[in-house]
């Protein structure tokens, strides 16, 4: 995890006169499961594209192992695609599809083979070899076409929203599949998502992209516990966003009511945004808390119940095990690590992607 | 190659391939503007023919027949065939594959095969040929394309959401009006534009199932074929197109930026074709209804050759007897023949050839009548009877009408020496400069001639020697024609033409270099006349009419017309044109035609043999 | 739904009226001769040396023009598919649009423009080049077929290969394949029922022509669809006529069973399966 296998610089594309890539910088580490995630639209899928060599970028270059490959054609490249749509080629049995590339490079018939019921067995298809595609579901037909891609071990493997047609026990038990075969493969995974979970499930590092832009790039826990902007903040995770006042260091004014964080460099009374957790909403009893509300509706979801607290204004969302009777009269507790401080946008890139 | 340059490769090639599509349209767009009447010559621009179309009554109605049987075939056809695609969609699938081969049958089926098989169903079953029995052959053969257009709309996924709309409340008729309805309506639309489509464009089938009185713009053509098409045609063809194009540009205009859904483009886009074609319509069906208008004394159902008449005439006989004409068109004898055989069709008055008649007697087919005794018959010299009692002896049934000779029409700056022999025909040096005549009798008549035979021989020796001098004759030649030996010595595409002494004067009026000989081992003498089929209904008004074009004037108005050689002894004195009146051509003397010989049917057997030694011939 | 199938009821009829019987009829004369006695010569017929001749020809003449077709409209239709926009469909649409002005005016302009002085020769001698004999000849009427069959071919390889996802092709360019390697391996092949259905198209009534000949042949190409029509209008024999045309009806027997077997959704067909989904 150390050699830069692929990198972009400074990426830029446009369509007519849409920008949907703006001077974009990124790195992929050998044997990375890295994630570009982002609300539809953001300019990842292109970016996947221009990987792939299915697009040309309008300026910026792409280097692979140091050499650049801006120009070099799709079949040239050492990275297979799986698309996000259904890419199968019907005319063919369910074994050819699959041995595509390799027939393509001449492989001997014995050899393909061989490659073929490996492959089938990778993504637990065996047996199917000689079905026609049009027999089967399409989280089988999903399995064929990353068969397809991984069987000419390419170093890096680009997955466009595979899994975003699966229903949802489906998808839970194909990224469990994904990551099992990454680590038996030990190759490079680039994966775009719009699905926070699956990227937080599933990555190394996970990128933020909207607007065509880096919004933050880290581990999954680092972009969900600490996320640096109030677009990242609003996307992953559900929380609480507020509109606040540093007043200063470890001091953040919230809805007028003054709350310890640990939070430094802000400067003083300066407008900043705070995101705080649901989970992190200490919902205790009225005296006890920084602020005072009462309950307004609750939800049982399983595992939580999530409560919605009105208090200075503001419908707090709150998750615990306990449950709070709705109208109940609370105060609200806030551990100082819980609150997240984050720079105003400077751009609407960075702005909370409910609001854009 | 890099992106640009296949960029323009492909734009290139397009543009190559329309060209090809439209080089022809461009040609017939050029001719509509040319002066000359003759396709082989260029007579400067004029706009003549587009004022002379609105005043052309046969070509103005055989495009609104075209128009009225391609929009009712077109409808009827989308109706029965989107229920029919919307009841094969959930047949099981055997009876579905059954279903579709069936429908397949017209749309894969020779067109020739489908023309012939309907008409003889009509004809089997009495269904008179005529306007309905043209659109029931378009409509079967506009179904397919429908159902084949809307069938693949109807997918089995679209069924969920039908049965959406009827777990929303909507009952089965709402659901498919809402939900199935909006889904194949692209399908509809195109199998109708497509049925349209082969609805105007198809010759052969309309061709066999046409009868009296109805001709779309395709049969109006293929008679016009034999003497030359009029340049009004053009014109029409030229209107059309434009009017096409025009809506077809429109239909698909887009603003370039902005106001998309604009006031403009909806005007544009679908008001003024929508408003073009109503008023189209609207003309169309108002010029039919004129069309159908006249009545009164009865009628008379007229058979004629194509061209044969000059159409004044057919108004000027209806306003003075106040007889209703129904006036029918055809090619050559042997397309005539089996509509009276047959009896299909009750015409009433005939215009055969000698040969055809004889046939005709012989198996009585004719009505007898005294043929010299009507009002007019006086006025037909009697050389002429002497020449139609060779195969009507007591002339009861045949009255001649016109006559001419077959002889050699040659270009006097391309053949120096005298032409007085068919020898010239076999001449090596006049490669790929001869014309022959594409039909059996006529090829095979005078090879008999120069030979030395009879052309009505039926001596098999005599007639291999015939067809093995053709054989060898046909690398001279450079094409069979019927129709189209005149356009083509006027436009000095050939030396040599073997004709027919009517289109030898023509000819020569156009093109000066031309001229015509009869060769001195004879030839044929050909007479077409009128005759009255058993099966007539209307045999006094039959009489009514020829005896009509016996009148001097009347004779001499379609002489005027066509200039053939007329059997009418009255109307050399009549005739004003210095050029008609000399024409050695059309007024041959006696001794003249002495040496000439009708043809004779042959009987069946002779008939087969003819046409079989001819395939030898065309197929070696 | 099985109630819907009723809805077929005026079709079947109608079909069996004037598809069905009137086919009977054809194998009815195509197998009695004068006195409506049984006999196999009508069929027979077409062993004659002349009708094998010009069956022969017809088959090889329709078969060239086929194949002349094929190639001339495939890389227009992958140029129109590519656009995948109304542009492309109105293209499309100006190779039809020739087919509303008159078929035998068509084809009978074609002879200004090949004849011996006609615009093509003429240009030629502008340019002071030789004169080239182009009509009455057997490619003439090659031409002839290609010209009025070509659309016929173009909008089913349209239809289906507007069908093809694009992602399908990038998938094979990803997988390594090249340019030539994706056509030949991933469009050819998802483009057979449009090729298919438009081979027959263009190669029945190619087969099967008489009008063409005519113009364009200058009466020195016998076809066996001029041999049909000579007996059936100028011999006035329609058994023989039918008997031939029985025969004939083979070859679209066999054109039917190819469409059958590669385009069983009929999705080739012309531009009813068109519209993309």
């Amino acid at each position: 995890m150390n050699n830069k296998l692929i990198e972009m610089r400074s990426i830029s594309k446009t369509y007519h006169t849409r920008t949907v890539l703006d001077d974009f910088s990124l790195y992929v580490r050998e044997n990375e499961f890295l994630t570009l995630l982002g609300p539809s639209g953001c300019g990842k899928t292109t970016l996947l594209r221009i990987l792939g060599g299915f697009e040309t970028p309008d300026s910026g270059r792409v280097f692979f192992e140091g050499k650049d490959i801006t120009d070099l054609a799709p079949n040239k490249r050492p990275l297979n695609t799986v698309f996000q749509n259904d890419t199968i080629f019907y005319h063919m049995s369910v074994a050819d599809n699959i041995a595509f590339s390799l027939k393509i490079r001449g492989v001997s018939r014995a050899a393909i083979e061989d490659e073929v019921e490996k492959a089938l067995h990778l993504v637990g298809l065996d047996g199917y070899g000689d079905r026609m595609p049009d027999t089967m579901s399409g989280g089988q037909a999903q399995r064929v076409q990353i068969a397809r891609a991984i069987i000419s071990r390419p170093k890096v493997l680009l997955l466009d929203e595979p899994l975003s047609a699966l229903d949802l026990k489906l998808r839970q038990s194909m990224q469990y599949e994904l990551i099992r075969l990454k680590e038996e493969l030990g190759i490079t995974f680039i994966y775009v998502t719009h699905d926070q979970e699956e990227a937080l499930t599933m990555s190394d590092t996970v990128v933020v992209i909207n607007g065509g832009r880096i919004q933050q790039i880290g581990r999954p826990e680092d972009i969900y516990n600490e996320p640096q902007n109030a677009f990242t903040a609003d996307f992953i995770g559900d929380g609480n966003i507020f509109d606040a006042l540093m007043i200063r260091d470890e001091l953040v004014n919230i809805l007028g009511t003054d709350f310890p964080c640990v939070d430094v460099g802000f400067g003083q009374n300066n407008p900043v945004d705070v995101i705080i957790r649901p989970e992190d909403v200490e919902l205790v009893d009225p005296d006890k808390g920084t602020i005072r509300g009462v309950v307004t509706s609750v939800l049982f979801r399983g595992v939580h119940y999530e409560m919605d607290v009105l208090a200075h204004g503001y419908h707090w969302m709150a998750r615990s095990t306990r449950m709070v009777p709705e109208g109940t009269e609370v105060g609200i507790m806030i551990d100082p690590f819980n609150i997240q401080v984050m720079h105003k946008p400077t751009r609407p890139d960075q702005e909370t992607f409910t609001h854009a | 190659m890099n992106r640009k340059s296949i960029q323009t490769a492909k734009r290139l090639y397009t543009v190559l391939l329309i060209l090809f599509m439209y080089a022809p349209i461009f040609a017939m767009i050029a001719l509509s503007f040319n002066a000359s009447k003759f396709r082989a010559v260029w007579g400067g621009f004029t706009l003549d023919w587009y004022q002379r179309l609105i005043h052309d009554h046969v070509i103005l109605s055989a495009f609104y027949n075209t128009i009225l049987i391609a929009l009712i075939a077109s409808i009827l056809a989308t109706l029965i065939g989107t229920l029919a695609a919307l009841g094969i969609s959930v047949l099981p699938s055997r009876s579905r594959t059954a279903s579709l081969a069936v429908a397949n049958i017209p749309m894969l089926n020779a067109d020739i095969v489908t023309g012939i098989s309907l008409m003889l169903l009509f004809i089997a079953c009495r269904i008179k040929l005529g306007f309905a029995s043209v659109l029931i052959a378009h409509i079967t053969f506009d179904i397919p394309f429908v159902i084949l257009s809307v069938l693949p709309k109807l997918k089995q996924s679209r069924q969920r959401t039908y049965e959406a709309a009827l777990d929303l409340g909507a009952d089965s008729w709402q659901a498919f009006w809402r939900i199935i309805f909006p889904d194949i309506l692209p399908g509809i639309l195109s199998g109708f534009m497509l049925a349209f489509t082969m609805s105007i464009d198809d010759f052969i089938i309309t061709h066999f199932t046409k009868g009296p009185g109805v001709d779309t713009l395709s049969t109006c053509i293929y008679s016009e074929v034999r003497k030359g098409i009029r340049p009004e045609m053009y014109a029409l063809s030229t209107l059309l197109f434009v009017l096409v194009l025009l809506l077809l540009i429109l239909i698909n205009y887009q603003p370039a930026k902005g106001n998309r859904k604009g006031v403009k483009r909806l005007v544009l886009s679908r008001v003024v074709p929508g408003a073009l074609i109503l008023s189209f319509l609207v003309f169309a069906l108002f010029y039919a209804r004129n069309d159908t208008a006249a009545a009164g004394q009865g009628q008379v159902i007229v058979y004629n050759w194509g061209e044969y008449l000059d159409p004044d005439v057919v108004a000027q006989f209806e306003e003075e007897t106040g007889i209703h004409v129904v006036y029918e068109e055809y090619e050559t004898n042997e397309i005539m023949y089996p509509k009276i055989a047959s009896g299909a069709i009750a015409y009433d008055a005939v215009c055969p050839s000698e040969y055809m008649v004889q046939r005709m007697i012989d198996e009585d087919l004719l009505y007898a009548f005294d043929a010299k005794d009507l009002p007019q018959s006086g006025n037909i010299g009697d050389r002429y009877w002497k020449i139609s009692g060779s195969i009507d002896p007591e002339n009861r049934y045949f009255v001649p009408y016109y006559w001419g000779t077959v002889g050699i029409l040659y270009n006097k700056s391309k053949v120096k020496e005298p032409v007085d022999s068919w020898s010239i025909l076999w001449d090596k040096k006049y490669k790929g400069e001869i014309l022959m005549q594409n039909s059996v009798r006529d090829a095979l008549g005078i090879t008999l001639k120069y030979l030395g035979y009879s052309l009505n021989s039926t001596d098999l020796d005599e007639l291999h020697e015939a067809r093995d001098m053709l054989i060898r004759q046909k690398p001279l030649v450079q094409a069979y024609v019927v129709d189209q030996v005149r356009d083509m010595m006027i436009g000095n595409e050939a030396a040599l033409a073997v004709i027919y002494s009517g289109e030898a004067h023509v000819s020569q009026a156009a093109n000066p270099d031309l001229a015509y000989a009869i060769p001195k081992e004879g030839s044929n003498v050909w007479m077409d006349g009128w005759v009255i089929p058993k099966n007539a209904k209307n045999k006094d008004n039959a009489k009514k009419w020829i005896s009509f074009l016996c009148r001097p004037d009347i004779a001499k108005k379609n002489f005027e017309y066509i200039t053939y050689s007329v059997t009418n002894e009255k109307v050399r004195d009549l005739v004003d044109d210095p050029v008609l009146k000399n024409s050695p051509i059309l007024w041959s003397t006696d001794e003249e035609l002495t040496d000439l010989e009708t043809f004779r049917y042959l009987g069946k057997e002779n008939t087969d043999l003819y046409n079989r030694l001819w395939r030898d011939i065309k197929s070696h | 739904m099985r109630r819907r199938s009723w809805l077929a009821a005026p079709f079947i009829l109608w079909s069996a009226a004037f598809i069905i019987i009137p086919l009977l009829l054809i194998v009815y004369f195509g197998m009695t001769d004068g006195d409506g006695a049984f006999t196999w010569s009508n069929l027979a017929a077409m062993a004659e040396v002349d009708n094998l001749k010009a069956l022969g020809l017809a088959l090889l003449l329709s078969l060239s023009a086929t194949l002349i077709c094929l190639i001339l409209a495939y890389p227009i239709a992958m140029i129109l598919a590519e656009r995948r926009t109304s542009s492309g469909t109105l293209i499309a649409m100006l190779f039809i649009l020739p087919m509303w002005m008159n078929f035998l005016l068509r084809t009978m302009a074609w002879q200004t423009l090949l004849e011996k002085n006609g615009v093509i020769n003429t240009l030629l001698h502008v340019l002071r080049l030789p004169s080239v004999t182009l009509i009455y000849t057997p490619s003439a009427v090659v031409l002839g077929m290609v010209y009025n069959f070509l659309p016929f071919m173009i909008l089913p390889l349209y239809t289906v290969l507007s069908k093809i996802d694009r992602d399908v092709l990038l998938a094979a360019r990803d997988l390594g394949a090249g340019p030539w390697q994706t056509f030949l391996r991933i469009t050819l092949p998802l483009s057979t029922p449009g090729m298919i259905s438009g081979i027959t198209m263009v190669f029945v009534p190619s087969l099967t022509t008489f009008v063409i000949t005519d113009m364009l042949g200058g009466g020195k190409v016998q076809l066996i669809g001029n041999t049909i029509e000579q007996e059936f209008i100028q011999g006035s024999s329609w058994h023989v006529g039918s008997g031939l045309s029985l025969i004939l009806m083979i070859f679209v027997l066999i054109s039917m069973a190819f469409v059958a077997k590669y385009d069983p959704q009929q999705s080739g067909s012309l531009i009813g399966g068109g519209g993309r989904e």
